[in-house]
């Protein structure tokens, strides 16, 4: 079986869903026997999701349209 | 003799004694390199793995496959050297004559019938092989260690006659004449015929042959590669079923590409990116943007190489190098010892036009290597080369009859276009359409370096300005919403500097990953989201993100919040994919860190 530190050479892709069926294979086989690493990816996967889902740093209309509605102002009024 | 200078190498030089032994002879095409020992020792390398060593495919048979793809490729010294070589195996004259005249009459089973005719379809047009090639090997008995053979031989065999061209070494023996009765073999491989339910099996993707897993730990040769790119490109994965045969190609791959002495490594990326794109490899277009974006070209020269190096940024002489190589490497008919008087006329050396040929060899065994074995990207190739890429799969062009270098049209394929067009035009309702579609894309890049809503604000509104002031000199060659977030980029950078402590965006050491090591190591609950409110979560997100280090928070905003995919967020950011793997990686790790405490099954659901 690959270690824990093999494991985590791959965990990027495999966070991602980008490894190969073999390499799928390997680290799926690690992690029904590694507790640490099964806790690292379960966290891992869930975090990603949190963060994705948050819509952090949205910036509301109210505070965008202003901004694009004085750029706007100033781009008609340098034109005249 | 050949078309460069040789100077003399002494016979007890390996390759040559190595020659010695397997043919009795030292082949003038060796010699045609002695101005770089090392490319003759990567020639050799990759000789002995794929052609000399014992492997699922007998000697003889990969002796007649490198025979004939030279014979279909009309190359004389080719010819003659392996003509030679078969016969010294035991084969005689008249065999090879009737071989090499009609290989019909040669009297050869089902099964060296069948390999022969994929190997010849590879190496005629790589892009027209799926896996109903493969499968049909599979149903002569091919198994999956011969089939990687099959396609590693022919790749050697492209690799040989790049070389003979581009060289004209002198003969080492008279020529064997082609008979001018000489049946070529069928374009389209006769597999089809004999095997007909072949033709009903669904186009599988690729990989065509399973590769088992190699740890980069106890596969040294993969712990070099992860260490040089930062990962292991799934060429190499592809192959692990020989890892022998892996090694030599990284051996070769080092005496070929890493030196810096002639050619540099830029110029040499660029030659397997013109050249990989002549040859309509995707997926060796997508590995050498990301080099050349790794080695700090700007993404949209290299993508812009990639579509038409004539309009690109390049000086006229590294064109003209250019050219050459993608001549050599997909009209080889066409060459001739003139396009070499070409290039020492614009002052190029004998040793950088030899390098140049031999990284053209070098790329062209790759490219049949990668649609050989149906090899799947480890990246996204740039979109305008993708979206206008002439796809010929399943045509049987030869590369003789394909018109050359595919030119692809440069105008990309962007939503944003027409708008772009009126705004550059002056149409200022145009210019706001587009500003409204990427808010949230300038905003997030503008807060992830700053760091804070005030200053991201202030910066939005500069951003704006001069995306308007500087919109007529954006000529389409990336994305428009690429060229927006290096504006808000920039306009966010000239901040940060005004403010003192600058931290640097830049590709580069971000070397602490090694010491990066999970702390948390309680399990999280099992639906962690439900135990907040989303506006507690959203806050928690937000200052995790922003006590992120500047490098690691961009990759991450523009990853996970803006949700780009890798391969846009390098394009967008100039870096490459693999640096932004390894920060997204360290962002996230970071954020799991920080997010634990909250989430972990014991807290449930208490906040602080």
């Amino acid at each position: 079986m690959i270690t824990c530190e093999e494991f985590f050479a791959e965990f990027a892709d495999y966070l991602e869903n980008r490894v190969s069926a073999e390499v799928r294979q390997e680290l799926e086989l690690h992690l029904s026997q590694c507790r640490a690493c099964q806790v690292l990816y379960d966290s891992s996967r869930k975090t990603v999701k949190i963060v994705t889902e948050s819509s952090s740093f949205e910036l509301p209309l109210s505070v965008s349209d202003p901004i694009i509605e004085r750029v706007m102002a100033k781009l008609r009024t340098d034109r005249s | 003799m050949s078309f460069l200078k040789e100077i003399r190498l002494e016979d007890k030089f390996g390759p040559f004694l190595a020659s010695q032994m397997a043919f009795g002879f030292i082949p003038n095409l060796l010699r045609a390199q002695s101005l770089l020992p090392r490319v003759i020792e990567a020639q050799a390398m990759l000789e002995d793995a794929a052609r000399l060593r014992e492997g699922s495919i007998p000697r003889v048979q990969r002796e007649r496959i490198l025979l004939s793809i030279a014979a279909d490729r009309k190359d004389t010294y080719c010819i003659a050297m392996d003509s030679k070589v078969l016969s010294s195996l035991g084969a005689a004259d008249g065999q090879i004559d009737d071989f090499l005249n009609d290989h019909r009459r040669a009297d050869l089973s089902a099964r060296d019938l069948a390999s022969l005719q994929f190997c010849l379809k590879l190496a005629r047009h790589a892009p027209s092989v799926s896996s109903e090639d493969v499968e049909a090997l599979r149903a002569c008995g091919f198994e999956d260690e011969a089939i990687l053979e099959a396609v590693v031989v022919t790749a050697l065999a492209v690799y040989r006659c790049t070389l003979s061209v581009g060289l004209g070494p002198g003969p080492d023996f008279g020529p064997r004449k082609l008979a001018s009765t000489r049946i070529d073999p069928p374009r389209e491989g006769v597999l089809h015929s004999l095997l007909p339910d072949i033709h009903q099996t669904a186009r599988r993707k690729g990989p065509y042959v399973p590769a088992p897993y190699l740890s980069p730990k106890t596969f040294a040769p993969f712990g070099v590669v992860q260490k040089s790119h930062g990962f292991i490109p799934n060429f190499f994965r592809a192959q692990t079923l020989r890892p022998d045969l892996l090694e030599a190609e990284l051996e070769a791959v080092g005496r070929v590409l890493l030196p810096e002495d002639v050619l540099t490594r830029v110029q040499k990326e660029c030659i397997l990116l013109v050249v990989s794109a002549a040859n309509l490899n995707s997926y060796c277009v997508a590995v050498h943007c990301n080099i050349l974006r790794g080695l700090g070209m700007p993404s949209e020269d290299g993508d812009q190489i990639a579509v038409n190096h004539h309009e690109s940024n390049l000086t006229e002489s590294e064109k003209a190098l250019l050219d050459f190589a993608v001549k050599l490497g997909t009209r080889g008919s066409e060459f001739s010892c003139d396009d070499v008087v070409k290039l020492q006329t614009l002052d190029f050396t004998d040793e950088q036009i030899l390098e140049c040929v031999v990284v053209t060899a070098l790329n062209n065994f790759a490219n049949t290597v990668q649609m050989g074995l149906g090899i799947e990207p480890d990246f996204a190739p740039p979109p305008a080369f993708e979206e206008n890429k002439v796809h010929l799969s399943g045509a049987a062009l030869t590369p003789t009859q394909s018109e050359g270098a595919v030119y692809l049209v440069d105008t990309l394929q962007d939503a944003d276009a027409e708008l772009v067009a009126q705004a550059q035009a002056g149409k200022l309702e145009a210019f706001e359409e587009l500003v409204r579609r990427h808010t949230q894309l300038i905003y997030r890049t503008l807060m992830a370096i700053l760091g804070n809503p005030v200053d991201a604000q202030d910066a939005m509104q500069d951003t704006l300005l001069s995306a308007f002031k500087h919109i007529s000199g954006f000529q389409g060659r990336a994305k428009f919403s690429t060229w927006l977030v290096s504006i808000a980029r920039n306009t966010a950078l000239q901040r940060l500097r005004s403010r003192k402590n600058i931290e640097s965006l830049d590709e580069g050491e971000c070397n602490e990953e090694g010491d990066f090591r999970p702390r948390q190591v309680r399990a999280w609950q099992d639906n962690p989201e439900q135990s907040h409110s989303k506006s507690e979560i959203r806050q928690l997100v937000e200052t995790g993100i922003l006590a992120l280090p500047a490098k690691l928070r961009v990759v991450v905003m523009l990853r996970d919040i803006e949700q780009l995919s890798t391969d846009e967020v390098a394009r967008q950011l100039g870096l490459s994919v693999p640096a932004v793997k390894t920060r997204l990686l360290r962002g996230r790790l970071m954020l799991r860190e920080w997010l634990s405490p909250h989430f972990t099954a014991s807290t449930k659901g208490a906040v602080q």
